[in-house]
């Protein structure tokens, strides 16, 4: 189960009418195939979440479009699940860990109910939390909440998963276990997956193409194809030429060394 | 616990303290001992009013109209700050209404409401709302103004009706204020059905505590505002137990 998701010449502008009106990005195209993994690297501050956002139905755009498997999107749609820059606000503090994956499904019948629950056991186990049913979220690791987060995504039964920023929080190794959970949930389910980063080693361990957001005025400046094989090991693939190639490239481009000079 | 204990030992002690000076004083005639009787006497008949269950009766119809009006206050304050919170059109009907009554001084409307209502249970108990409705109607209006954006984006993307986002979203997200606006209520609550009970009750408390003052039971009279503070002391400790397990997420999320 997975969607394409396309945006086409999407532009943002904050305050729109106003003297103090921001732009925070402009003319962003970018298609993404069914089951494929793209990640957005772009410095902080220059519109990723604004982006994603856009691209979930949750904020409109300015100008352009999103679409969905060809139907314009206009509010979140069905099957297109976010995962939250800040996932400890994400989660329903008077609910239980399998309550608040339970949250999704509630729109179901009574009767299914316990057939439901049993799945949302089954999601918890995949993400390594099982026997964390009855506690509540607060009484977690912050790495945990970001896999409570993630089971939940999961009950969903995602079309699309949009990912933003969401190991950022946590320390490095939690957030190579949380890197290596998503790309095995992403290779079973086969969702569609877009990510928002900054963190330039994380875009291209993950994804299948990386596209590039430039200094403001914000825009999509290139589109690169990662080309390491799968599965990817943070050992392995992390020493890999290729990947070392990458970095260096979309490094440079982040920290502004590629800019051409001011006309 | 340890360090929760000092505190509150020298609490009681300065209790004791005060009740011990007190005693003295009443004694040796230092405070005079017909208006302010001795606490050991004042026990001594605080103690006969308990063990004879006569305290029941006054104590029963003091909590009865106290909880029917805070009921409904809570019930009035916590619909109505959700709909206003989550609808521009609600907010505008209503917002003035509350802006002009809310800084009203409630005991000042009581001798208004003895002309409308009568002198009765329903002025007493329309005295209480009055008096809880608002803290607790503009608490719960500020958690769910308060309630973070990520949380109802969350509902919106899993597809979340407008009202089931209203009941198991915003109001539980606004719960912590919402209890925060019942505990001052409460108090509020408290102070006015005593006050309507002076003013027109023909039982209650409030009512036996001024007409012992006028019948010159001082002793008696004390005994009683000692059953009044116990009461006040028992529903507060109450409402903090209650509170901890509601929202036991509270300073933790
Ligand atoms: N509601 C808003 N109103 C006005 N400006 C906004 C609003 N939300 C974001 N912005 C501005 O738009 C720009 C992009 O914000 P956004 O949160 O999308 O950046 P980001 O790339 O996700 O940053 P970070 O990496 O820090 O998460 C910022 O300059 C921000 O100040
Ligand atoms: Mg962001």
């Amino acid at each position: 189960m997975s969607a394409r998701l396309r945006l086409s010449n999407v532009r943002k502008v904050y305050g729109e009418g106003s003297p103090d009106a921001y732009l925070a990005f402009d003319s962003i195209s970018l298609d993404v195939a069914p089951s494929e993994f793209v990640a957005v690297v772009g410095p902080s501050g220059c519109g990723k979440s604004t982006l994603l956002r856009i691209a979930a139905g949750l904020a409109p755009a300015s100008a352009g479009e999103v679409e969905l498997d060809g139907r314009s999107v206009s509010g979140p749609p069905p099957g297109v699940v976010y995962l939250f820059q800040q996932y400890a606000k994400s989660l329903f503090p008077w609910r239980t860990v399998i309550d608040n994956v339970m949250f999704p499904l509630e729109a179901a019948p009574r009767s299914e109910r316990r057939s439901l629950r049993e799945r949302c056991s089954e999601y918890l186990k995949q993400v390594g939390l099982a026997g964390f049913e009855n506690k509540y979220p607060w009484q977690l690791s912050g790495g945990m909440q970001q896999r409570v987060a993630i089971a939940r995504a999961l009950a969903a039964e995602p079309r699309v998963l949009l990912l933003d920023e969401p190991f950022s929080a946590v320390d490095a190794l939690t957030r190579m276990e949380l890197q290596s959970l998503v790309l095995d949930l992403w290779r079973e389910n086969r969702f569609t997956a877009v990510l928002v980063t900054h963190d330039v080693e994380e875009a291209v361990f993950l994804a299948d193409r990386v596209a590039v957001l430039s200094h403001r005025p914000t825009t999509l400046s290139e589109v690169i194809e990662v080309g390491l094989p799968r599965p990817r090991d943070h050992i392995a693939t992390r020493e890999d030429k290729r990947f070392l190639e990458l970095r260096h490239h979309l490094m440079e481009a982040l920290l502004g060394r590629l800019a051409p000079v001011a006309a | 616990m340890r360090d929760r204990l000092l505190p509150r030992l020298l609490g009681i002690l300065s209790i004791v303290a005060l009740l011990g000076a007190w005693e003295v004083a009443s004694r040796t005639g230092a405070l005079n001992p017909v208006l302010m009787p001795r606490p050991s006497l004042v026990g001594l008949t605080l103690w006969e009013i308990l063990v004879g269950g006569e305290f029941l009766g006054p104590l029963g119809h003091t909590l009865l109209l106290f909880a029917v009006g805070y009921g409904l206050a809570c019930l009035i304050g916590i619909t109505l700050g959700l709909l206003m919170g989550a609808s521009p059109v609600i907010y505008g009907l209503f917002e003035p209404l509350v802006e002009l009554i809310r800084p009203l001084p409630k005991s000042a409307l009581v001798p208004a409401l003895f002309l409308f209502l009568g002198i009765g249970p329903a002025t007493m108990v329309t005295v209480v709302v009055l008096a809880a409705v608002f803290p607790v109607l503009i608490n719960t209006l500020q958690g769910v103004r308060g309630i973070d954006p990520v949380l109802l984006d969350t509902a919106r993307t899993f597809q979340c009706s407008r009202t089931r986002t209203l009941l198991s979203v915003v109001l539980p997200a606004a719960m912590p204020m919402i209890l925060a606006g019942m505990r001052v209520g409460l108090g509020l609550g408290l102070v006015l059905v005593i006050l309507a009970e002076m003013l027109a009750g023909e039982s209650g408390l409030g009512y036996l505590i001024l007409d012992l003052q006028r019948s010159f039971q001082i002793r008696e009279m004390y005994a009683w505002i000692a059953v009044l503070a116990a009461v006040g002391g028992t529903l507060a400790v109450i409402f903090d137990w209650m509170d901890k397990r509601v929202v036991p997420w509270r300073g933790r999320a």
